[in-house]
C-alpha cells in the first residue's frame, strides 16, 4: 500500500510536468526554441524514471544539439560533425575546468577526516561540556554535526553516525523522538552549507561566480543556520522539558584521569591549575610523576599561551605601519592573518597533533611554558582566587615591552580599543581560570583531542581561502594533507584506510563530473535550440520586478528540491536562471548564497530527502520514518526562516566578502 | 559463461578505475610540493597548472567506467526506488539503448578525432608558456568512452537478465560511502577503546 502512494506522489509530479508542456506546446507552430522546452521537460521525466542522469543529460543533449544542427542547415553530415565537436569540447572543457578541479580534493580531505573517527570524542566531549544547557544532548549533536559534516562534506555518513551514536543517547535520556531525528538529519545537512563544501564549487563552476566570494558568502549564512537549529532545541528545552529533559547527575560526572585524581585527592583543591601548583610544590610530588603534572599543567595553561599570542598579534596589526593598509585589501587582510596565525595552514594543524603527543610525551615547548607558572607561584600564597588576578597584568606588561621595543619603521602608538580587547582577554582568562574545576579541565582536555583538531583544520583551509593566501584548490590539497596527518594523529591511518578513502575519491568525483559533461552538453544543446531566449523572453513578458522573480525562482528551487536531488537542480536549472539574473538586476553571488541556503531543504523533504534513509538505516526498528520525517518539519520551516533573513538582510551573506574583495 | 564475461568486465573495469583512482594521491602530493616550493621557497613551477589539471581529468574520466560498474552515477530516486525490478530494468535498458549508447559511441569517435588532430600537431598545453605535450591527456576521451561503452554493454545484458529472472544479478562488492556495519565498528570500537 505504501509502496503505491510513493509511486502516485512521483507519477502526479511527473503529470504536473508533462500535461502543461503538452497543452500549452504550440504543436501547429512550433520553434526551434520550444523543441528547447520540450528537451527539458522531457529530461525530467527521464530523470525521474532513475537513468543515471549524467548520460540522460549526454544522450539527450546530443540528439537535441543534433536537431538544432540539422534545422539550421538542413544538411545531415555537417550536423553530424558540428554535434560532434560540441561534445567532444564540451567535454574537454570540463576535463580541463580550473574550479571542479578542487572538487576531488576537497572530496579526499573529508573521506580521510571522516576515518579519523574523531566523531564520536567531538560528540562526548561536547555532550559534556554544554551538560548545563537546555537540551544538551540535542544542541551537542547539532554542534557534532555542524563541525564534523563541514570538515566531511559527507551527509550520509554524518547522519549515519550520529544515528548510531546520538539517537539511543538522546532516547535513553527521554528526549522525544522527533526532535532527536530532526536534530540529527538537520545538522548533518548543514555540512553542504557551511564551507569549504562541494555545492558552492558546484555553483561557482555553473554559475561563473568566484569559488572564493561564495565561501566568503555562504561562512556566516551557515553559522546563522546553525545558531537558529540551536537556539530552537534550547527554547523547545526550556518551554516543554519533556521533549528534551535535562541530564541526569550522574550523566554529567567526567571520570578523571588517575594523576588527575590522585592529585585532587592529595592536595583537596577544587580548582584545577591552583591544585597542580601545590602538588609540583611539595617534595614528594603526592606520589605522581612530576612529568605527568607538569603536561596537565601544561594543557591548563594553553588558554594563557593562546590569549597571549592572540593579543600579541592583534597589537602587531594594530601598530602596523600605515602605508600597508592603504595597498588593496586582500593583501592587507592576507598579511594581517599571516600576522595572528603565524603558522601557514600545515602549522597551524599540527599544532594542536603535537599537543596531542604531549599527552604521552611531554614535547618540548611544553617546557618552555612551566617557566612562568613557577613564578607566579613563588609567593607562598598564591591561591586559585590570586593566580588569575596576576595572569592579566602579565599579559600587560608583555604587551608594553612589545611596544617599547617596535621595529625602526615607526609602528603606531598602541590604540586605546586594544587595551580594552586587552582587558577583556585578561578578565575571560581569570573567569576561565577560576572556574577551571578538575572536571572542566578533564572536558578541556577532550575538547582539545576532537574540537579543536577539526575546528583547526576548518578554519586554517577556509582562512587560507578567504584571505586570498592560497587557491581553493591548493587549500584542498594542503587539507587532504591535513586530513592525512589527522588520521596518522589518531593512529587511524593505515592501507586500507587510504585505499579506501582513494576508491571513495575516485567513484564520487566521476559522479560529480560527469554529471558536468552531461549537463554541459545539454545546456549547449539548449541554447543553441533557442530555448533560453523562449524562456527569457517570456519571463520578461511577465513584467516581474526583480523581487517578485527572486521569489519566483527560489519557489521554484523549493519545488524542485523534492524530486529532484541538488546536483541535479544546480546543472540543470541554473544554466536557465544565471542569465536572467542580469535582467533583474540580481548579484549572481547573492542568489548563489539564497540558492545554497534553500538547497538546504531538499536534503530534508520527502520523498527524496536521503537524510531521513539514513537515519531510518540505523534506527531502532521502532522509530518510522514518517516520525522521522515529522521530526525534519521544524527545521525545515528554520531553513525557511533563514532563507527570509538572508534576503532581508543581504549583509549577513554580502558583508565578508564586501569588505575582503573591495 | 555469459555471467563470466560480466563479471570479468566488470573486473576489468574497477581495476582500471581503482588504479587510476590513485591520481588523487599524486595531485595532492604535487599541489602540496608546490604550494611549499613557491611559499617556502619562492620557486613555483608553471608546468604544475597544467599537470594538476591533467591528473584531475584524467581521474575522473577513467573512473567513469568503475563508477558506473558499482552503480555510483547519481539517479534521480523519486520513482525508480519504488518500481519493480522488472520495471526498473525495463526502462533502464530502453534509456541505455535510447540515450547512452549514441551519446557515449560518439564520445568516443569524436574523442579519437580530437586526438588524432592533436597528435598530428604534436600539440602543446597552451595554460602556460612552453606547455607540456597535451595529445595524450586527450587521448583520455576516447579511452574512458570505451570503457564506458563496454560497461554499459554489461549493464545492458544485466538489464536483459533481470527482465528474464525478475531479479538483479548480483555485482561484486565494493567499498561504500555509507557502509553501516562499517560505521557501527567504528563507533562500537571507539566505545571499546574509550572503556579502557
Amino acid at each position: 500500500m505504501k509502496l503505491r502512494r510513493e509511486l502516485w506522489f512521483g507519477l502526479i509530479i511527473m503529470a504536473m510536468l508533462v500535461l502543461p508542456t503538452i497543452i500549452f506546446m504550440p504543436w501547429s507552430a512550433m520553434t526551434t526554441g520550444h523543441y528547447g522546452l520540450l528537451m527539458l521537460a522531457l529530461v525530467v521525466v527521464a530523470i525521474m524514471l532513475g537513468f543515471p542522469t549524467a548520460f540522460t543529460l549526454m544522450g539527450m543533449g546530443m540528439i537535441f544539439a543534433f536537431v538544432a544542427y540539422y534545422g539550421v542547415k538542413g544538411e545531415f553530415k555537417v550536423a553530424v560533425s558540428h554535434t560532434l565537436d560540441l561534445m567532444v569540447q564540451r567535454t574537454f572543457g570540463v576535463m580541463t575546468n580550473d574550479v571542479l578541479i578542487s572538487i576531488p580534493l576537497f572530496v579526499f580531505m573529508g573521506y580521510l577526516v571522516e576515518r579519523a573517527n574523531l566523531i564520536e570524542k567531538l560528540f562526548k566531549s561536547l555532550h559534556l561540556a554544554l551538560a548545563r544547557v537546555p537540551g544538551a544532548l540535542a544542541v551537542a549533536t547539532l554542534i557534532t554535526c555542524a563541525v564534523f559534516a563541514t570538515a566531511t562534506g559527507i551527509v550520509g555518513a554524518v547522519v549515519t553516525l550520529m544515528g548510531l551514536l546520538a539517537l539511543p543517547a538522546m532516547l535513553r535520556a527521554g528526549y522525544s523522538m522527533k526532535l532527536a531525528a530532526g536534530a540529527i538529519t538537520a545538522g548533518g545537512c548543514l555540512g553542504i552549507l557551511i564551507p569549504p563544501s562541494v555545492m558552492l564549487i558546484v555553483y561557482g563552476a555553473t554559475a561563473g561566480v568566484s569559488v572564493v566570494k561564495l565561501y566568503a558568502g555562504a561562512f556566516f549564512p551557515g553559522i546563522m543556520l546553525a545558531l537558529l537549529y540551536v537556539a530552537y532545541v534550547i527554547i523547545v528545552a526550556k518551554l516543554k522539558p519533556e521533549l528534551a529533559p535535562p541530564l541526569s547527575a550522574e550523566d554529567r560526572i567526567v571520570k578523571l584521569t588517575p594523576v588527575a585524581a590522585k592529585v585532587a585527592h592529595a592536595t583537596g583543591a577544587t580548582n584545577s591549575v591552583s591544585g597542580l601548583m601545590s602538588a609540583l610544590k611539595g617534595a614528594s610530588n603526592v606520589g605522581v610523576a612530576t612529568g605527568d603534572i607538569l603536561k596537565a599543567l601544561g594543557i591548563a595553561l594553553l588558554p594563557l599561551l593562546v590569549g597571549f599570542a592572540f593579543l600579541f598579534g592583534m597589537h602587531r596589526y594594530a601598530t602596523a605601519p600605515d602605508e600597508v593598509i592603504d595597498s588593496g585589501g586582500l593583501q592587507e587582510m592576507g598579511a594581517a592573518s599571516n600576522v595572528i596565525s603565524a603558522p601557514s595552514s600545515t602549522g597551524g594543524l599540527a599544532e594542536p597533533l603535537k599537543e596531542l603527543g604531549g599527552l604521552q610525551e611531554p614535547p618540548k615547548e611544553l617546557g618552555g611554558l612551566q617557566e612562568p607558572p613557577k613564578e607566579l607561584s613563588a609567593p607562598p600564597s598564591a591561591s586559585s582566587a590570586e593566580y588569575p588576578s596576576t595572569a592579566a597584568p602579565v599579559e600587560d606588561s608583555a604587551a608594553k615591552t612589545a611596544t617599547k621595543t617596535p621595529p625602526a619603521a615607526a609602528r603606531l602608538a598602541t590604540p586605546s580599543w586594544f587595551w580594552w580587547l586587552a582587558g577583556v582577554v585578561g578578565a575571560g582568562l581569570a573567569v576561565l581560570y577560576r572556574l577551571l574545576s578538575w572536571g572542566r579541565l578533564e572536558i578541556f582536555k577532550m575538547l582539545l583531542g576532537s574540537f579543536f583538531p577539526l575546528a583547526v583544520l576548518i578554519i586554517a583551509v577556509l582562512g587560507t581561502i578567504v584571505f586570498g593566501l592560497a587557491t581553493p584548490t591548493e587549500a584542498a590539497a594542503v587539507g587532504s594533507l591535513g586530513g592525512l596527518l589527522l588520521a596518522f594523529a589518531y593512529k587511524q591511518l593505515n592501507m586500507r584506510v587510504v585505499r579506501e578513502s582513494v576508491y571513495l575519491t575516485a567513484k564520487t568525483s566521476a559522479m560529480v563530473c560527469w554529471l558536468f559533461v552531461g549537463s554541459s552538453i545539454f545546456s549547449a544543446a539548449f541554447a543553441l535550440l533557442g530555448g533560453q531566449d523562449l524562456i527569457e523572453k517570456w519571463v520578461l513578458s511577465l513584467g516581474l520586478t526583480s523581487t517578485q522573480f527572486l521569489i519566483l525562482s527560489q519557489f521554484i528551487i523549493f519545488v524542485l528540491g523534492w524530486p529532484l536531488e541538488w546536483t541535479e537542480i544546480i546543472v540543470i536549472f541554473m544554466p536557465i536562471f544565471i542569465p536572467l539574473l542580469a535582467k533583474f538586476n540580481i548579484d549572481p553571488l547573492f542568489f548563489g548564497l539564497l540558492v545554497a541556503l534553500n538547497l538546504q531543504t531538499a536534503f530534508l523533504s520527502p520523498p527524496v530527502a536521503m537524510a531521513a534513509f539514513y537515519l531510518k538505516g540505523v534506527a531502532p526498528p521502532h522509530v518510522t520514518l514518517n516520525q522521522i520525517f515529522a521530526g525534519m518539519v521544524p527545521f525545515m520551516i528554520i531553513q525557511i526562516i533563514a532563507l527570509i533573513l538572508l534576503y532581508i538582510f543581504p549583509a549577513i551573506g554580502l558583508w565578508l566578502p564586501s569588505v575582503l574583495y573591495k | 559463461m555469459m555471467q563470466k564475461i560480466l563479471l570479468a568486465i566488470d573486473r576489468w573495469s574497477t581495476r582500471i578505475g581503482q588504479w587510476c583512482a590513485w591520481s588523487i594521491v599524486a595531485l595532492t602530493a604535487l599541489i602540496c610540493w608546490e604550494v611549499f616550493s613557491r611559499y617556502a621557497f619562492n620557486n613555483p613551477h608553471p608546468w604544475v597548472m597544467d599537470v594538476s589539471n591533467m591528473l584531475y581529468g584524467f581521474l575522473f574520466m577513467m573512473a567513469g567506467a568503475y563508477t558506473l560498474a558499482k552503480n555510483g552515477h547519481v539517479r534521480g530516486d523519486v520513482l525508480y526506488s519504488f518500481f519493480q525490478p522488472r520495471t526498473q530494468a525495463g526502462f533502464d535498458l530502453a534509456l541505455y539503448i535510447l540515450f547512452f549508447i549514441p551519446g557515449v559511441v560518439a564520445l568516443c569517435y569524436a574523442g579519437w578525432d580530437f586526438f588524432s588532430v592533436s597528435y598530428a600537431q604534436q600539440e602543446r598545453s597552451s595554460i602556460s608558456a612552453d606547455g607540456p605535450p597535451i595529445y595524450p591527456f586527450k587521448l583520455v576521451i576516447p579511452l574512458a568512452g570505451i570503457m564506458l561503452l563496454l560497461q554499459g554493454l554489461v549493464e545492458i545484458v544485466r538489464c536483459i537478465q533481470c527482465l528474464r529472472d525478475g531479479e538483479w544479478p548480483s555485482r561484486e562488492e565494493d567499498v561504500e560511502e555509507v557502509d553501516v556495519d562499517k560505521l557501527k565498528e567504528m563507533v562500537s570500537g571507539e566505545a571499546k577503546a574509550g572503556q579502557l
